[in-house]
Parts: C-alpha cells; structure tokens; sequence
C-alpha cells in the first residue's frame, strides 16, 4: 500500500447511507446465525432492532440500530483508507451517544489527530472517528489508533 | 456460574467462560457481510481474517455460556464498544474467550454494566484482542442516549 500523506486536520468520509430497517435486521439475524455457525440463516426473538412493538415496550418510540452497525460502518471507512493493518495492531473505540432511527441517513467520518513514526519506520495514526446524521449532528463518537509497519 | 442467572443479575467480579471455539469462514463472512464490510481480506475465500468488531458476538457467546436464563426483564442496549488489536486473528485459528464484570453502576437513573474480555490463540496463548463493552441494562427515553 502506497503511504498516504497524512496530517492532522486530514478528514475522510464515507457516501451517506440511510439506516433502513433491513440494515437493522441484518445485524439481528446475523447474530443467531453466527452462533448456530451451520451455515443457514437463524432468527431470533423480538428485539428493540428489529420490533416496534417490542422497542416501544423498552420505553423507544420505534426500532433503534444496534449500535455495533455504526461501528462498523467505521471499521468499514478505516479497511478502506489504511487497509487490513487495523485488524492487526491498534484501538477503536465507540460510544453511541445518540439513537439511530429508522430511514436515519448517517455519514461515517474520520479526521486524523497525530501522526507519529518509530525508529524501525512503522507509523501510529490517531484519529477521531464519528458517525453524523443529516445535519451533523453526531450519533457516535470514538477514536482509532492505526498501527502501519514499516514498509 | 449459577444456573438461572440472567444478564441482568450480572455483578462486579462474574466470570464468564472461558469458552473456546473454531473461528470458520462463514462465521466472519456471514458477520460481515450483515454489516457491510465487504472486503477481500473479510468476505474472500483466502487469507481470511477476523474483522475486530467480531469481539462483539463474543459476547453474546460468553451471556449464553454464563446466563442461561436469558437477557432478564430489561433490553439491554449497547453504549461503548473499545477493543485493543494485539494480533491478526485468523480463520481457522482454535480461540479462546474470557469475560469479566470490572463495573455495575447508576447514573442518572440507569444501571451500566462493564464486561472487559480477553480473547486469545489457544495454541500459544497469545493475547489478540482485548475488549470492553459497556451497555446499559434499562433504557429510559428521558436522556436521549442509546445504541
């Protein structure tokens, strides 16, 4: 992978995608899949991401997203810019400080903090990551630190 | 571990597992291709890893393992996800997940829980990823904040 020139204030954002009820289902479904790991679809009871009735139960007005799909979503953008170098060394964290409602259109964002770089050449990138709705009001807020060894 | 308990009996000091486990392909494809991540190194047929965020339904793994009686009277809803990256996990890689409780606590007027979780390489026990999920056990509309 070619080194990006990267500074502080250096931002990257993903198209807006709206957060549909499907893309809320899909995590649910996921879920009981993965943990019966047979290799066919699983569902599971009611939940506040996929059941209104169930959600307004909880004191919601409506489904809410899981927030582990935002997180993602910025796992996706930082896959995109750094490649696989986040799933082998380095940090995210996430706090899902507003609910996603359903036909939310959310915008995943990432804005380099620091830039720093170690005697054998790897470079550590700290960036603030955050995902915003339509009038950029942000619904999830985090950092990542992204570890490149040294090419 | 006590038979019957729920999440929501959950308490400063419960272990949950360890629970050991075979990453598979489908697995990390299944997961990622529910959340979007549709990357060669994620949904390919070679050289697949696990995208970190996975941690998460190792969670749901250890509740299960630990609670049989369910998630208790209350949704619990996601309100922090911070997992540190040690080491690439690999499909096929045999795992092993340990959770503990480091924190139940009130404040304005809900309860959170904090469950930190080590998830390693049985074979050479390396530490791969550690991670530290804190959720909200009952969700109240007034403040406006959920996952």
């Amino acid at each position: 992978m070619t080194e990006m020139n990267l500074q502080p204030g250096t931002e990257f954002r993903l198209k807006p995608r709206p957060m549909t009820r499907e893309r809320m289902r899909w995590y649910v479904d996921a879920q009981p899949t993965i943990a019966a790991d047979d290799g066919r679809i699983h569902t599971q009871e009611p939940t506040i991401h996929d059941d209104d009735d169930y959600a307004r139960s909880q004191g919601l007005p409506g489904i809410i997203a899981d927030g582990m799909v935002s997180t993602n979503w910025i796992m996706g953008l930082l896959i995109d810019v750094f490649g696989r170098d986040i799933a082998r060394k380095g940090r995210l964290r996430t706090k899902y400080i507003a609910p996603v409602y359903e036909n939310h259109l959310v915008t995943t964002c990432a804005c380099v903090t620091r830039v720093t770089q170690d005697q054998s050449g790897a470079r550590t990138i700290d960036l603030e990551v955050w995902c915003e709705d339509d009038t950029q009001r942000k619904l999830t807020v985090g950092e990542a630190t992204v570890v490149q060894a040294a090419a | 571990m006590a038979t019957g308990l729920m999440v929501t009996d959950l308490d400063v000091g419960d272990v949950l597992g360890p629970v050991e486990y075979t990453l598979s392909p489908f697995v990390v494809r299944e997961y990622c291709h529910a959340v979007e991540l549709h990357h060669d190194c994620f949904q390919g047929i070679d050289d697949q890893v696990m995208p970190p965020t996975l941690i998460h339904l190792d969670k749901l793994r250890l509740y299960r393992h630990a609670c049989p009686g369910g998630t208790g009277p209350t949704a619990r809803i996601h309100y922090e996800y911070d997992a540190e990256i040690f080491g690439e996990v690999r499909v096929g890689d045999r795992l092993s997940v340990v959770g503990e409780i480091t924190e139940r606590y009130t404040k304005k007027g809900r309860e959170y829980l904090v469950l930190v979780m080590k998830l390693t390489r049985v074979e050479t026990g390396e530490l791969l990823i550690r991670y530290t999920d804190r959720v909200i056990l009952a969700y109240r509309e007034q403040s406006g904040k959920a996952a």
